[in-house]
Formats: C-alpha cells, sequence, structure tokens
C-alpha cells in the first residue's frame, strides 16, 4: 500500500545528491553522471508501486538501482572509455562558470582516484560513504557483512596508495 | 609527530575517510539539474496518473487550511524572522571597511566572564601546510607558490617590537546560526547535506553554510551560487571592484572587519578579493592568511566582468579575544630557518632566501571552539623550471609556553 512509503518527491528530494555522489564517483565524468542520475530516477519512479517498505530501505533500494545503472554504463560503454575519461579529468559540461566555481569546492580529484579503483573496492568505498551501513553494503555487493568491512578496508588502503601517488 | 607507525596508518586511513566522507557530501549536480529533472520524471507518468495526482493534491490542499487566521500566522513569521535578525546583527548592514562589529561583541562582553584577557588556556598549537617535512619536491607549485621543502636563510628586516598580540575565540557555529545567516539573506532552507550546515535558496542564487573544516583547517564560511537566471551588475564605468561592492550591498554581505581588496582580472572569472585583517594593538592590521599562507576573507568571482557566479567567505562569528605573549622576531627566524629540509638529504632541497616577514593570523580548529592565532608569515622567492615562485613559510607566534604541544 502507499502508506508504507514515504511520497517519492520525499525519496527525489533527500537521495538525488547523494546518487549523483555516487555515480559520479563511479563514473568521474560529469556529464555521465547526470545522464545515469537521471536514467536512475526515472526508473525508481516507475518502479517506486513495487516498493515494498518492509523489505528494505529506500536507500538500499535506490542504491541497487543506481549500482545496476552503473553497470549498465560501462558495459555499454566500456572500462576502457571510462578509464581514459578519468585519467584525462575529461568534463562535457563546461558552460556554467557558477558550475565551475562549486566544482573546485568539491573533491574531485579525489572522486577521480576512487573511479579508478578496481571495481569492487570502488563500489564498496563508494556505498559506504554513500551512507549505507555495512549490512547494506554486504547485501548489494552479495558478501556478509563482515567481508564488506575487510574490502573497505582494503579498499580505503589501496585509495591511499593512489592518492599518495598521485599527489591529491 | 612520533606516533607508532601503526597509529600514523590509522590516523591517515581516518583522514582519508573524512575526506571521502566531505567528498561525497559536498559533490552535487549542478544547479538546475533537480529542477529539470524533476520535470522529466513527472512528465514521465501517464496522462491517467497525472489526472488523479492532480486532484488528489487538490483535496489535500483543501483539507489542510489552517485553522489559525493567517493574518497570525504572519504576525508570528514576522516576530520570528525579526528575532533571527536581531540576534544576528552581526550581518552586514551596508557600510565598508572596518568596523569590527563580530569582534566588538566578544570584546566588550565576553561570554558569561570566563574570558578574562589571557585565559583562553594553552591554546592548540597551528599546523602548516608549509612543505617542511622532506617529502619529494614533486608537483609541488600551486598558483605561483612552491609547496614543497626548502632550505632557508634570512636576509631582510622582521619588525616586530610587541611582545603580545590577541588570540581570538569562536564558538562553533550551529545549524541555527546558519539558518539565522540565511533567513536575514532572504534565502529559504532546502536542507541540510552532510558537510554542510545548510542548503538554502533565494531569490536567483542558491546559499550553502559550512561550520570548521578540520584539515586542512578552513573556517566557517557561506557560499552563494547564482543561478543563470541572476542578471549582471550594469553599472556604467564600474569596475570590478565597484560590482563587487554593489553585489555585496545589495546582499547585505559587506564585510564588517577590516580588509584590504585585491583584484584578480588575468582570466574569466574576475576574482575579487577582501582580504581579511586582525588588529594587532602596537603592531597594525595583520592579514588573516590560510595554512599554505595565502590571505582569505571573502571572496566574488564575477563572470564576463559584471556577473556575480560565486561569492564566498567568512561566515560572521563573534570573537572572544585574550592577550597572549609572543616569541620575539629573533626566535622566529631561527625557527623558520630550522624548518627547512635538511641539507643531507639525497635529494637536495632548493635553496630559498627568505627577505620578507609579517605578523599574520591563522585559524587553529579545536573542536567545538576554534582560535584565530597570531604567527610570522616569512616569504621568499625562488626560480623552478624558468619560473619565478613564492615560498612561504609560516612559524607559531604565541610564545611555546602558552600553546599545547
Amino acid at each position: 500500500m502507499e502508506a508504507d512509503r514515504p511520497p517519492f518527491e520525499d525519496l527525489y528530494g533527500e537521495y538525488l545528491g547523494r546518487i549523483y555522489a555516487y555515480v559520479r564517483a563511479q563514473v568521474g565524468a560529469a556529464a555521465d553522471a547526470e545522464d545515469i542520475t537521471a536514467q536512475v530516477f526515472m526508473n525508481a519512479y516507475q518502479a517506486y508501486a513495487r516498493f515494498e517498505a518492509r523489505n528494505t530501505t529506500p536507500s538500499a533500494w535506490l542504491y541497487r538501482i543506481a549500482r545496476n545503472a552503473t553497470l549498465d554504463h560501462f558495459r555499454a560503454h566500456g572500462r576502457r572509455e571510462r578509464l581514459r575519461r578519468t585519467v584525462e579529468h575529461q568534463r562535457v559540461i563546461e558552460e556554467d562558470p557558477a558550475e565551475q566555481a562549486e566544482e573546485r569546492i568539491q573533491y574531485r580529484s579525489l572522486l577521480a582516484q576512487v573511479a579508478k579503483l578496481p571495481e569492487r573496492q570502488r563500489d564498496v568505498i563508494t556505498l559506504r560513504h554513500s551512507g549505507l551501513s555495512f549490512d547494506e553494503v554486504g547485501k548489494l555487493m552479495r558478501c556478509s557483512e563482515d567481508a564488506a568491512k575487510m574490502l573497505y578496508h582494503r579498499a580505503l588502503k589501496a585509495l591511499r596508495e593512489s592518492v599518495a601517488k598521485e599527489g591529491v | 609527530m612520533s606516533q607508532p607507525p601503526d597509529d600514523t596508518e590509522d590516523l591517515a586511513l581516518q583522514a582519508l575517510q573524512r575526506q571521502l566522507d566531505d567528498a561525497f557530501e559536498t559533490t552535487r549536480p549542478r544547479p538546475g539539474f533537480e529542477d529539470e529533472l524533476w520535470l522529466r520524471v513527472q512528465q514521465s507518468r501517464p496522462p491517467q496518473r497525472r489526472v488523479v495526482d492532480a486532484l488528489a493534491a487538490f483535496f489535500q490542499g483543501i483539507t489542510e487550511v489552517p485553522a489559525v487566521p493567517l493574518a497570525a500566522v504572519a504576525a508570528v513569521l514576522v516576530v520570528l524572522i525579526g528575532v533571527g535578525i536581531f540576534a544576528y546583527s552581526g550581518i552586514g548592514r551596508g557600510g565598508g571597511a572596518g568596523g569590527g562589529a563580530y569582534l566588538s561583541a566578544g570584546q566588550s562582553a565576553p561570554r558569561n566572564g570566563e574570558l578574562a584577557p589571557g585565559t583562553f588556556g594553552r591554546v592548540p598549537t597551528p599546523v602548516f601546510g608549509s612543505g617542511t617535512k622532506a617529502t619529494a619536491p614533486q608537483a609541488d607549485t600551486v598558483a605561483g607558490a612552491y609547496l614543497g621543502p626548502a632550505q632557508y636563510t634570512w636576509a631582510g628586516a622582521l619588525d616586530v617590537t610587541v611582545t603580545s598580540a590577541p588570540v581570538f575565540r569562536y564558538f562553533e557555529p550551529s545549524a541555527n546560526s546558519a539558518d539565522q545567516f540565511a533567513s536575514a539573506l532572504g534565502a529559504v532552507l532546502r536542507g541540510r547535506p552532510a558537510g554542510f550546515l545548510g542548503a538554502y535558496d533565494a531569490s536567483g542564487y542558491t546559499l550553502k553554510v559550512r561550520g570548521t573544516v578540520q584539515t586542512p583547517p578552513s573556517s566557517p564560511a557561506f557560499f552563494i551560487f547564482s543561478s543563470l537566471t541572476m542578471p549582471p551588475i550594469e553599472a556604467a564605468g564600474a569596475g570590478p571592484q565597484d560590482v563587487a561592492d554593489i553585489f555585496l550591498a545589495q546582499h547585505s554581505l559587506v564585510p564588517q572587519w577590516a580588509y584590504t581588496i585585491a583584484v584578480d582580472a588575468g582570466a574569466d572569472p574576475v576574482k575579487v578579493r577582501y582580504q581579511r585583517q586582525f588588529e594587532a594593538p602596537g603592531y597594525g592590521t595583520a592579514f588573516l592568511v590560510d595554512f599554505n599562507g595565502e590571505r582569505y576573507g571573502l571572496e566574488v568571482d564575477l563572470s564576463g566582468g559584471n556577473r556575480p557566479v560565486l561569492a564566498s567567505g567568512l561566515l560572521p562569528l563573534s570573537l572572544d579575544v585574550a592577550n597572549y605573549r609572543i616569541i620575539a622576531p629573533s626566535d622566529a627566524i631561527q625557527s623558520a630557518i630550522a624548518s627547512g629540509a635538511s641539507s643531507s638529504s639525497a635529494t637536495p632541497a632548493p635553496a630559498v632566501k627568505l627577505t620578507k616577514a609579517e605578523l599574520v593570523y591563522v585559524l587553529v580548529p579545536a573542536g567545538d571552539h576554534s582560535f584565530y592565532e597570531p604567527a610570522y608569515l616569512f616569504s621568499g622567492t625562488l626560480q623552478m623550471n624558468g619560473t619565478t615562485l613564492t615560498k612561504r613559510v609560516l612559524v607559531p607566534a604565541v610564545d611555546p609556553s602558552q600553546r599545547k604541544p
């Protein structure tokens, strides 16, 4: 029943920015992140009637959709292209100086390093820092909570080494 | 300093986690994307669903007509907004430089009498980013500044005759104080994204307010991002500084602290910087600098010379003040030279002749309250790959006996 779940508008307001950040950390480029985020919320809106709050939290449900959309993106565009764009820090939408200004105070370089991590390390970092519990991360990544914690710790160390090497 | 390896690694990982939290919390889509996408989502509904939703919204509107007379609600709102503005009286009322409105509140009325001069206790020691620790000097240049290690000699004059200087303290701003700041600007709370005290919408721009950032140390700040609908400021014959002044006056954001203005017109957007200064009795004014020695305060970025795209600056805060003994210039010079890289290092660091020095202020975060403490800023130039770079060295000025190690 609809009473079991919050209005979709609330979900949209609360999670749009967080989902965008998650996707952005995965794909690196702002334009791709916008496209994928748009797809996530269009899909979520269409599927919201079937969402059952007693089975999962809205955030875990949304992040599952976002994760699938990101994987679809990689399948469609290929990892090589993703890496190229990440390395080159390519940005497609550059027309708004205010946007550029806002970008400056964001941690673009750090997220670019996250985007270069191997897939599972990237996954665990982005899901965890998007606010999901290790239990939720484990369920999404089809592993136990403890395995998610270990994977996260290893990923964090790998990221630290990568950051030190790149001088971010 | 001398952490065991495991502790050092844990601290480094914790710092990285905090950076990741900040990165995820502050990475957001461009302004306007949220509305554009919401429109697309709405348009994706089947037509019959749209009719049902519209009817539902209509009937919900009828059932939610307030029982309290609208005039009474308006009166309460007027009182609340008025109280907010009054409580935040430090927010710009126009006017020019100087004044020190935020400062005066703290100086004349120390909080509950607990802040008699000199009694903040031992203040925390600042941490600087001057690259004095031995690391490879690669890619250590930012905007004409060299941040890597160097060996120093001194060939200047440091004219500081005072033996004490004020230390300023502020208490960490709350979400409530950020809301008051925003409401005084006419901005409405949109949400509280993690990493920020609040995000707000106003006519023509969005506003974000942030508290103190521990690492790297950054002062509580506001960020105004103008939307594409914000019109340029048309003023015949006005230069960037005039345009920035007009913009700040229009939004009651003219700094109430002392400042000097620096205009960087070398690129688009043009940056107009209001560099904050603190008054150090007996010395004069001392600039506020970041952990790399760069001056800061408030900045207005102008695209095309007259369209404000970003205004970011120090969040107005009430400061308490206490006097602290400072080290002698000769001791500061010795500390600056001693902070240089070892000459026996495998990769010799470049030699820099420090020729200028001044008293400045730096932020020292300390949890629920933070400090602006005096420091000595030394600078000199060096040549690297045919480019002249500036090297800055910061030395804490508060006497070590009055600082926590």
